[in-house]
């Protein structure tokens, strides 16, 4: 066998008395696509960081092309070749694609920028990774997928030889991860080394060669990909048998009687058109779709976030007319935004500040009483099992996963009865994910009404009583029962079929691959 | 109820609890070191009319800097503070002069600083609530603004006054303090109140860090956002009263000439981010005194005013960089 | 018995900075202030941010380390303030001094009225330079002339251009002391029928002001014969709008204050820089030496009394005739 492009030896990592990662050994070869796994806290981002020569290992050494690291730096690594496509991109928005890709290493000739080659240099990166995007548009106006497309492009103009992606495909609808896809398998064609992180256990085994687990800061396997499947790299990811993922759903979920919410003729002016839906108590009602069909649209115009242009919204059979979110929080509503950190949290305020957020109401005798936050948290980090080594830490310091309990928890505390749910499980590992499944199921179970909006069809498979499905901001199909499954909810969403007109023939999904 | 939730919570957790944290440990150390190396630069400065001085000049600028905090912890900034004072003081001294009965004319006059300085704050904050311009514009326009109608009023002629009583407001002591000084640390602790243990001042910090969030959260943006304009100008009506009747006059040209930079300043090196969203009110009243006792020692010292505000400068990026070294 | 000569002036050496802000140094310094002084003074002026008071800050420096050489026993501190709030807090501090006199140029006197009584009330010896409080706290008021100014120069310039002609009054900003000098000039001019007064307009005594008013006023005023400046800066600065503008019907221009740039031209026979008239900033000079001598009671000179408590230093006219007496080379004005 050749030798390895990167060779791990032993490497480890510790801050202060802990240590988060732990004699890691192995290559990885030039053409390789490598699959990294493990839930939030196993080691992940910190071997990554190290590869890319942002962390020093303790422990270690790293090898490249068999010459020997004791740590790399930012600089040495992108000089050898490692380059990393963040989650958040780093692109100046105000530029054009050209200008981006060519940031910090520009063409000149005679002192002078060369962008007609810059141009046209970009443009056949672009068309080798058959992605069609025009060198001169400027970034802002660019889809968050085509933006990843640059980064790729900027990674290949630095003569990278091993990509590490980041969770890639969080932010992309599915055609898009398709299109990501196809690229990667460009750059594996041209050579390129790729690490791919990710927490969508299809994707990985659709997409890597080999893969990587880690759990607790310790490598549990690096095998080939072909020959496990899914479930197992989640048993192996946990370290224990996962049950189920998703908990059982009731036998007959109750939709008779005054729904906890109704929606009749809903309209946003050109986003929502004549929306009609009900979720009765003890059911989940999912929101299907593509991204930008309209979903968190609903929920927002909901919560009086939007001010709707037509169409009634009933709470408990009275019609209501939110203008604030503080207005529907007293009427039982609570919306879970897509955006946990942009939207949801404050990043800056620590877990008791965050939990009693919107209920601090409830905390204030004149002025507020800090040790009741304090234990009302303290009950909350026990019954969601939120890690956090203080509660007074700011939640930004947090693993995704434990920032979305504590987003849970935000919401709980005003005890609501219907519970919009966006995105829930977003960038979050699987066992946080099943937890959160199982506090839904819970919630239901207390008679709690909750829409579920997701991108994640197995998501809405899983927890659903029922599903609509939306399309460029009308229903475009109600589900029931077996009928929610994948390629129904593909072919509506995509609009394939049209709601009302029962297919003659079953027909493979277009988008998505199945399990 | 869950096992954590015990009875006796550990002292570290509640002092974890309390918002004297790390957060103005540096500027609390800083000033202590200044204390020490003063009293061993001057042998005036412990003398105890000294330190009672030193407090009252730093009482006008800290009153306002004190409101300067709310409006910098929600995430906006305030330059007009200084031209409002002067504009507030004309007022002041516009009411003293016209009513004669010396005790009603006080009150008034008084009344008159908390009203006019709430409405000129309410002017800043409505520009930036509803006129949707950012704050450092809107203030930096009314600065202009407000210094200039201070003037117009004036002829840019000095207004002094010959009541008897206005001069025992600001020139007065209660139980040998300064009253000024007084009202610096009865407003500092109103104002630690209003923002660690009320849902306003919660509302005020989350406006600040993010205020996309806080919109989310069913937080008035807007109007948390207007009423720190309004504490700010209340502020610069309770500095007014103070530093006029101090004075028993007023300069247009001349009061409040700086005072926005110093408030800041006091802001920023009591820990205070200039990005909003966290901040204390106590380490904005070391930051002032801070301020004031380097201007203090280079009085007593015999220093040049020109290299206070070097020795100025050179503490706010100290303080500045202390906390960014702090910063994870 | 060494002096602990405490000043605040822009002279300043860096090596005395380090030694001021120093801990080391300042502990030495308490040493020394820790000895026996039989008489502290401590003088307050506006800082230096114009030609004047530049000259003020240069002479407080001037006589202080003059007289501390003459009167050892005696121990000067000067301050200079950059607003009437900051001369306040200059003030309040200097009392800490167990201050024996206190020479001050109040900012704006209103502001410094309550601060100055204070010290005064207290038996501090004060004396109050140049610009006068409503309510008198002070055992000694020391001013130049400023009514006189006005007059001197008007008479010069109706002298010079024999009664006839259009003059443009460059005025300073609306306070006591350019309303005094300029209604005295116009008052004298009301005696010359011939005279013409085209516009007489505010330059706050700032160069740069004075530039842009100048040029605004002679692009509208196409025969000006003569110009008066309150102030020697705005002069300098009224000259360079002139000699931009190639103005040559421009014949005669006259000044106030005495700053050493403009005595030096009337001494190299300016072709139109003829005359100005002082308003000498060596005034806090006088006042420091009026304090030493108050503050022991002792008498001027033969004089048979001992300081008095009003003194206003003439207004003299300087042209080619008397320069040399007024030729200062190394004075800051």
């Amino acid at each position: 066998m050749a030798e390895p492009l990167l060779r791990l030896e032993g490497i480890g990592k510790s801050f202060g008395p802990v240590t988060v990662l732990e004699g890691i050994t192995l290559d990885i070869a030039q053409g390789e696509v490598l699959g990294v796994l493990g839930e939030n806290g196993a080691g992940k981002s910190t071997l990554l960081k190290i590869i890319s020569g942002i962390y020093t290992p303790s422990t270690g050494r790293i090898l490249i092309d068999g010459q020997p690291f004791a740590a790399l730096d930012p600089i040495g690594a992108r000089r050898l070749g490692i380059a990393m496509i963040p989650q958040e991109f780093n692109l100046v928005a105000s530029l054009k694609v050209y200008e981006n890709v060519f940031l910090g290493q520009e063409l000149r000739r005679g002192g002078f920028l060369d962008h007609a080659r810059m141009r046209e240099q970009t443009r056949k990166l672009l068309d080798s990774l058959e992605v069609h995007l025009d060198p001169n548009q400027t970034i802002e106006r660019l889809s968050v997928a085509q933006k990843q497309m640059v980064e790729v492009a900027r990674v290949l103009v630095n003569d990278a030889r091993i990509v590490i992606l980041d969770e890639p495909t969080t932010v992309l609808t599915s055609h898009e991860t398709a299109v990501l896809f196809r690229v990667v398998k460009a750059l594996v064609a041209r050579g390129v080394t790729v690490l791919f992180i990710s927490h969508k256990l299809k994707e990985v085994r659709e997409l890597c060669d080999r893969l990587l687990i880690l759990r607790d800061g310790q490598l549990v396997e690096h095998c080939a990909v072909a020959g496990m499947n899914e479930e197992a790299m989640a048993r192996k990811m946990v370290g224990r048998e996962l049950s189920r993922i998703f908990p059982d759903k009731p036998e007959a979920p109750v939709t008779r009687g005054t729904p906890a919410l109704e929606v009749r003729g809903l309209c946003l002016t050109n986003v929502l058109h004549d929306i009609d839906f009900a979720v009765h108590r003890g059911e989940v009602l999912g929101l299907a779709g593509l991204v930008g069909a309209g979903r968190t649209e609903i929920a927002e115009t909901l919560m009086g976030l939007r001010r709707r242009s037509a169409g009634e919204i009933l709470v408990d059979g009275e019609p209501v007319a939110f203008t604030s979110p503080r207005q529907a929080h007293a009427r039982g509503l609570a919306y879970l935004s897509e955006d946990r950190q942009g939207k949801g949290l404050q990043l800056s305020f620590n877990v008791m500040q965050n939990v009693t957020d919107l209920s601090l109401a409830r905390y204030v005798r004149g002025l507020i009483r800090h040790g009741q936050e304090r234990r009302r948290a303290e009950e909350y980090q026990a019954r969601l099992s939120i890690k956090a080594a203080h509660l007074t830490a700011p939640v930004g310091l947090l693993s995704g996963g434990n920032q979305q309990k504590v987003y849970f928890a935000k919401l709980l505390d005003i005890e609501p009865e219907i519970l919009l749910l966006d995105e829930p499980t977003r960038g979050i590992d699987i066992s946080a994910k099943q937890q959160i499944y199982r506090l839904i199921r819970e919630l239901t179970a207390q008679g709690k009404a909750v829409v579920v909006i997701s991108s994640e069809l197995e998501e809405i498979i899983g927890l659903a009583d029922r599903t609509l499905v939306i399309r460029q901001g009308r229903v475009a199909a109600t589900l029931e029962g077996d009928d929610i499954n994948e390629e129904c909810i593909m072919l509506y969403a995509a609009g394939a079929w049209e709601a009302g007109t029962e297919p003659a023939t079953a027909h493979e999904p277009s988008q998505g691959a199945r399990p | 109820m869950s096992p954590l939730s015990q009875r006796t919570t550990p002292l570290a957790q509640r002092f974890r609890n309390l918002p004297i944290s790390g957060a103005i440990l540096a500027p609390l150390l800083a000033l202590i070191v200044l204390f020490v190396i003063s009293s061993l630069a001057s042998e005036y400065f412990l003398n105890t009319r000294n330190l009672s001085n030193v407090l009252r000049q730093v009482s006008y600028t800290g009153i306002i800097a004190i409101g300067m905090t709310f409006v910098i912890i929600a995430g906006g900034i305030d330059l007009s503070v200084g031209s409002m004072l002067a504009l507030v003081g004309v007022v002041v001294l516009y009411v003293l002069n016209t009513i004669t009965d010396p005790f009603q004319a006080v009150i008034l006059a008084m009344l008159a600083a908390l009203v006019g300085g709430a409405l000129l704050g309410l002017f800043n904050g409505l520009l930036v609530t509803r006129g949707r311009i950012a704050a450092f514009v809107v203030t930096l326009a009314t600065m202009s603004i407000f210094r200039s109608l201070a003037l117009y009023f004036t002829d840019a002629a000095e207004v002094s006054t010959r009541n008897p009583l206005f001069q025992g407001v600001g020139g007065g002591f209660v139980l040998g303090l300064p009253i000024p000084v007084w009202t610096f640390f009865a407003l500092a602790v109103v104002s630690h109140v209003v923002l660690f243990h009320t849902a306003y001042g919660r509302h005020v910090c989350a406006v600040g860090a993010n205020a996309q969030v806080a919109r989310y959260s069913g937080i008035r943006v807007e109007r948390v956002v207007l009423s720190t304009f309004l504490i700010a100008g209340v502020c610069v009506g309770l500095s007014a009263i103070m530093l006029t009747s101090r004075l028993n006059s007023v300069s247009p040209s001349d009061a409040g000439y700086f005072f926005e930079l110093d408030a800041i300043a006091a802001v920023v090196i009591g820990g205070t981010a200039l990005s909003g969203g966290r901040g204390t009110v106590w380490g904005t009243v070391i930051g002032a005194l801070i301020l004031g006792i380097i201007n203090n020692m280079l009085n007593l010292t015999g220093v040049s005013p020109y290299l206070q505000g070097l020795v100025k400068g050179a503490v706010i990026l100290l303080a500045v960089l202390l906390q960014y070294k702090r910063a994870p | 018995m060494p002096i602990t000569h405490a000043n605040g002036v822009t002279t300043m050496t860096l090596k005395r900075v380090l030694q001021k802000t120093a801990l080391g140094a300042a502990l030495m310094g308490t040493a020394l202030t820790a000895s026996a002084q039989e008489y502290t003074i401590g003088v307050t002026v506006p800082a230096a941010e114009h030609g004047w008071t530049a000259g003020l800050s240069w002479w407080a420096q001037q006589a202080t380390e003059e007289l501390a050489e003459k009167h050892p026993d005696v121990n000067f501190t000067v301050l200079s303030a950059n607003s009437g709030t900051a001369q306040v807090a200059n003030v309040e501090d200097l009392m800490i001094r167990n201050l024996d006199a206190l020479v001050i140029l109040p900012y704006n006197p209103a502001t410094l009225q309550a601060v100055i009584s204070e010290a005064y009330e207290e038996g501090i010896y004060t004396v109050v330079v140049d610009r006068e409080l409503e309510t008198p706290a002070q055992n000694v008021f020391i001013a130049g002339d400023n009514p006189g100014l006005g007059e001197q120069a008007a008479r010069y310039i109706a002298e010079e251009l024999g009664g006839e002609g259009n003059i443009l009054v460059l005025e300073g900003p609306p306070i006591p002391i350019n309303s005094q000098r300029v209604d005295a000039f116009n008052r004298v001019m009301e005696n010359y029928p011939g005279i013409n007064i085209l516009a007489s307009q505010n330059t706050d005594w700032n160069a740069q002001q004075a530039l842009s008013v100048t040029e605004d006023l002679l692009g509208s005023n196409p025969e000006v014969d003569a110009i008066w400046a309150g102030d020697d800066d705005v002069l300098v600065a009224a000259l360079q709008a002139i000699e931009e503008n190639n103005r040559d019907d421009i014949q005669l221009v006259v000044g106030g204050g005495g700053s050493q740039r403009v005595i030096e031209m009337i001494r190299s026979d300016h072709p139109i820089v003829k005359g100005t008239v002082t308003y000498p900033p060596s005034m806090i000079a006088s006042a420091i030496a009026l304090a030493v001598h108050g503050v022991k009671g002792e008498r001027l000179g033969d004089m048979y009394h001992g300081v008095p408590s009003r003194m206003i230093l003439a207004a003299d006219l300087i042209t080619a005739d008397n320069v040399e007496e007024y030729f200062e080379p190394d004075a800051a004005y």
